[in-house]
């Protein structure tokens, strides 16, 4: 089964740790990240940019709508998302926790996918 | 540039279409992902269960502390994802427009990737040689 991991932190604290730090908290998932990946058990992930360089866009009268910023304003923000392979959602739990043995905190939403015949999904 | 798309749905109405009515509206996107696939512009894509399959984990006083339901309750709430390569932010927004045309309502999320230096150094980026 695959499931989505949705990773939230507070990106203002986080862009105050500077570069160094940053790459400093990010290296201690490498371990993590390696083990997942010969498993298997990793397919895909990317952080994102601050949702400073997001966009929503919607529909309103079958008119585009185009507004800056995220669909919903959150007190932490989505930093990032991990693709996983998992035998269940206990499985997913657990790799999630690993994750958030960093030593900056973050949020994880697991959620299953639903794969589209015809689609990649990764 | 790569950008994430985040589609967020009403998922109370979405589920009360039924699976043939979903079925359809999901079709409706397929040319849209066949064009794009072609030139390289989709990348992939799913959809989510509803947010009522959904789970947090966070660590909360050196203990881990895992709830049901999803980080945030939203008015609608994230259905799908696709992964999409623009050449810049007006392109994915015309993309998203593309997806956001179906006959039934969502609102489209654009995040461009974060390449290089980022959480997930080794991670294999969706659509990339693994």
């Amino acid at each position: 089964m695959k499931y989505m991991l949705l990773t939230y932190l507070d990106e203002k604290a986080w862009g105050e740790l500077g570069e160094t730090e940053q790459e400093r908290v990010i290296s201690e998932c490498n371990p993590h990240i390696e083990n997942l990946l010969k498993n298997g058990k990793l397919l895909a992930g990317a952080p994102l940019h601050p949702t400073s360089t997001a966009t929503t866009l919607r529909l309103q009268d079958g008119k585009r709508l185009v507004t800056d910023g995220p669909f919903a304003e959150t007190r932490e923000q989505l930093g990032g998302y991990t693709l996983l392979e998992a035998d269940n959602l206990d499985e997913a739990i657990a790799i999630a926790g690993k994750f958030l043995g960093r030593s900056f905190p973050t949020a994880i939403e697991i959620r299953p996918i639903r794969d589209f015949p015809g689609t990649p999904s990764h | 540039m790569r950008y994430l798309l985040l589609a967020y749905i009403d998922e109370k109405a979405w589920a009360e279409l039924g699976e043939a009515e979903q079925s359809r509206v999901r079709a409706e996107s397929q040319p849209h992902v066949q064009n794009l696939s072609k030139t390289g512009r989709f990348i992939s894509g799913a959809g989510l269960r509803p947010t009522s399959t959904a789970v947090t984990v966070k660590v909360e006083g050196g203990k881990r502390l895992v709830t049901d339901g999803p980080f945030a309750e939203t008015r609608e709430q994230l259905g799908g994802y696709a992964l999409i390569d623009a050449n810049d932010l007006d392109e994915a927004i015309g993309i998203a427009g593309l997806f956001a045309q179906r006959s039934f309502p969502a609102t489209i999320e654009i995040r461009p990737l974060m390449d290089g230096a980022g959480a997930h150094p080794d991670a294999p980026v969706q659509g990339e040689a693994r």
